[in-house]
């Protein structure tokens, strides 16, 4: 009897509305397969080329493979090597180093130059969206060329400005990271400071016209209105940044191999040089595993921190 | 919500983990040159895939051509595709090719990748019934040629890997007299005495550069020249006598790597880690440096017309005066296994032709710019003064390291042992100490 009348007063749960109602059947279920016939093409290459090589990935780490094939199961053998691997561990360190360093600076700088140019007229903000993007659309080869040029030890550009001869700037372990860390951030802005131009520009502007003749500070219609307008896009390029980060490698292997002494190895670069200078592709898949690994769990963290799905 | 989370985490992992798996193997392999190898050749027409590394004048696929119109008069039905690669990525190139099941049919390189890589890895085709017959090719050939008793490679050519010296700086300097100019040897002493000779140089500003010579450490690509140069300076070797052991830890290694540790302190020597050969073949063709480690033909070649200056080949210094350099090569072919025996016949007809035809084998051998493994060639470059020097040098050959179980793997820690000497002022023992243990352990696989 208590239980009935506890559930006569449990408010009944509001039904929600369904994004169809109003619709017939049929109509639905052309809509549905429309749709499905629109992602095909995109799903058969997520699968063909994202969703199949990544349980490749994971089944070949777990044998012994060299360039001659599969030489047996070696269980988490590889695993186990890789933990107990110090270049592993150096590699571990500095890419975790990159990606707390370069993320935030890129995420950062983007925002700031964004928020700067965003209100430009057109051909002013075209100029610098150009200038910014310029780095993300020129050769990776390119730019380290240029970048060894300016940072040789002996004819380079920066030693000869700022009166430093002879320092190598590449090859000595205090310096080699953040060198490396600096033309990452210098490659990545591109495309974060266009994705804030529009997204800025996007921000509805009635509502911060409101805010203003309510009173409200640049700081609070900024934080209040424009920061939570643009957090899809935040997550975007942390996100993007990120992975980017983590994955840095054409930079290393043009400039330091992951010298001087491991001072620049990541885990994007052992990975290279265990499947292609020691050919040992199961280990090398192993490390691929760990990295997406960390990835995801950071990946984790930017979804939870930005409160978003 | 929730399944939203986990597939957008999904998504992110496998971006990573697609990067990996995939292995960038569409952006190494250049269009137009798919190889074939694993297609089975259909009737009599057979089409061979050729990769050949960046070698001498073979940088340029086209220097190919005329071998391989040569070969078709004999052989119409045999279509040949060369693959260029590239030592910087080439590795990359073929392995992504082998693991795919398309290995390309015949690669043209040295018996560091070829046996050591291909055919210890069961990829090859025994080539013996090609070296039947054959009596003018030297054992030190021969021997580097083979695995366990079965030959995998046929050789096409040889050179010695020296070291150069910048001829106006050094008579700028007054260093000349440390020279022998005519066998082009040099002591340990002399070399020392040069070095403080051309700092001397440097400093009264009678000669404008940084360093008298560079010793590059910032990576492995050729890094023949600082082995040579530590092994020589007190005439050591880089492997024991019985091949058991790597030897940068032995008593005259180790003062070899002393000696120039304490010449990089004292500013006789330079040091670089973040260069490898061709930023200090560069440097010392922009006239940074007076001398280079990482001489060859093929280098001189390459960098001898930016030079204002005369390069001027000379083995590497030893303290009683007998050099022995480090073989450059010897270069020759290898077949893959394909399982198609067309194609295996048709390859072998190739390599054959390549190597032994006396007009395209010259041919062939003048390209790579080195000296032919068929003693009985002869001198091929007769009355060509550029290629004497080079000649010269190919009597200091000595032995032949890079078939040494765990060479590829001793390699990566070879440079980082001399950053630590050179770059950090390491104890050089204990390095040395850590590099044997490190190099052996690689050893055993």
């Amino acid at each position: 009897m208590e239980q009935n009348t506890a559930a006569a007063v449990k408010p009944k749960r509001a039904k929600k509305p369904s994004q169809t109602s109003g619709m017939s059947r049929a109509l639905v279920r052309r809509e549905t397969i429309s749709a499905y016939c629109f992602l095909a093409p995109a799903l058969v290459f997520f699968v063909a080329f994202v969703v199949i090589p990544m349980f490749i990935c994971v089944f070949y780490s777990l044998f012994d493979y060299s360039l001659g094939g599969i030489n047996g199961f070696v269980g988490l053998d590889n695993y186990i090597q890789l933990f107990q691997d110090p270049v592993f561990h150096k590699g571990l360190i500095n890419t975790i180093i990159i990606v707390l360093v370069a993320v935030p600076a890129v995420t950062a700088f983007s925002l700031w130059v964004g928020s700067a140019i965003y209100r430009m007229n057109a051909f002013t903000r075209s100029f610098f969206r150009c200038v910014f993007y310029l780095p993300v659309v020129t050769g990776s080869v390119a730019i380290t060329v240029v970048w060894k040029w300016i940072l040789d030890p002996y004819n380079g550009i920066l030693n000869q400005l700022i009166g430093t001869n002879g320092y190598n700037w590449l090859g000595e372990g205090k310096t080699a990271l953040a060198c490396i860390i600096l033309i990452l951030f210098t490659t990545s802005i591109g495309q974060p400071i266009v994705l804030y131009v529009a997204a800025l520009g996007n921000v509805d502007n009635s509502i911060i016209e409101a805010a203003q003749v309510d009173g409200a500070t640049k700081l609070q219609v900024f934080w209040k209105i424009k920061w939570p307008a643009i957090m899809p896009t935040t997550l975007y390029v942390l996100v993007i940044t990120t992975i980017n980060s983590f994955q840095c490698f054409a930079l290393i292997q043009l400039m330091t191999r992951g010298g001087p002494m491991n001072a620049t190895m990541t885990i994007m670069y052992q990975v290279y040089d265990s499947a292609y200078r020691l050919y040992d592709l199961g280990y090398a898949n192993a490390i691929g595993v760990i990295l997406a690994i960390i990835i995801a769990i950071f990946s984790a963290i930017q979804f939870k921190v930005a409160k978003t799905d | 919500m929730k399944l939203k989370r986990i597939l957008a985490l999904a998504m992110a992992a496998a971006m990573a983990l697609s990067i990996t798996a995939c292995g960038g193997g569409d952006e190494s392999t250049p269009s137009g040159s798919q190889p074939s190898g694993s297609q089975p050749s259909g009737g009599g027409a057979v089409t061979l895939t050729v990769a050949s590394f960046n070698i001498g004048g073979f940088t340029d696929s086209a220097a190919w051509e005329p071998i391989i119109e040569a070969f078709n008069a004999q052989n119409p039905d045999v279509t040949i595709e060369i693959l260029p690669v590239t030592y910087q990525d080439g590795d990359q190139q073929l392995a992504n090719l082998i693991a795919g099941g398309n290995a390309p049919d015949v690669v043209f390189e040295g018996p560091e990748r070829i046996i050591g890589n291909y055919a210890n890895e069961g990829l090859l085709v025994d080539l013996s019934d090609l070296w039947e017959g054959v009596t003018d090719i030297p054992e030190s050939i021969s021997s580097v040629s083979q695995l366990d008793g079965t030959y995998y490679m046929y050789p096409l050519s040889v050179a010695a890997h020296c070291m150069a010296i910048n001829y106006e700086a050094f008579e700028a300097a007054g260093a000349l007299q440390y020279i022998d100019e005519e066998t082009r040897t040099w002591t340990t002493d002399d070399f020392v005495a040069a070095c403080e000779a051309l700092k001397a140089a440097m400093d009264a500003g009678t000669i404008t550069m940084a360093e008298t010579g560079i010793i590059y450490c910032g990576a492995q690509g050729g890094d023949q020249g600082t082995r040579a140069l530590v092994n020589n300076l007190y005439s050591d070797y880089y492997v024991t006598e019985d091949g058991s052991s790597y030897n940068a830890n032995s008593a005259n290694n180790v003062k070899a790597l002393e000696l120039l540790q304490g010449m990089v302190d004292e500013g006789t020597m330079g040091v670089s880690t973040s260069y490898a050969a061709a930023d200090e073949l560069q440097a010392f063709a922009n006239g940074t440096c007076a001398m280079t480690f990482c001489w060859n033909y093929s280098n001189y070649s390459q960098y001898a017309a930016q030079t204002q200056f005369t390069p001027f080949a000379m083995a590497f210094p030893s303290d009683d005066g007998v050099p022995e350099l480090e073989m450059a090569g010897p270069y020759g072919l290898c077949v893959f296994d394909n399982g198609d025996q067309a194609k295996i016949d048709a390859a072998k007809e190739f390599v054959k032709f390549v190597c032994d035809d006396q007009t395209a084998g010259v041919e062939a051998v003048k390209t790579t710019g080195f000296f032919p493994a068929h003693e009985g060639w002869g001198d091929i470059y007769e009355g060509d003064e550029t290629r004497a020097p080079f000649s010269l040098m190919s009597e200091y050959l000595g032995r032949y390291y890079s078939l040494t179980p765990g060479w590829v793997a001793q390699r990566a820690l070879w440079w980082p042992m001399l950053q630590a000497i050179m770059g950090t002022g390491a104890d050089v023992q204990t390095a040395a100490d850590d590099y044997v243990a490190q190099a052996n352990a690689g050893m055993a696989g």
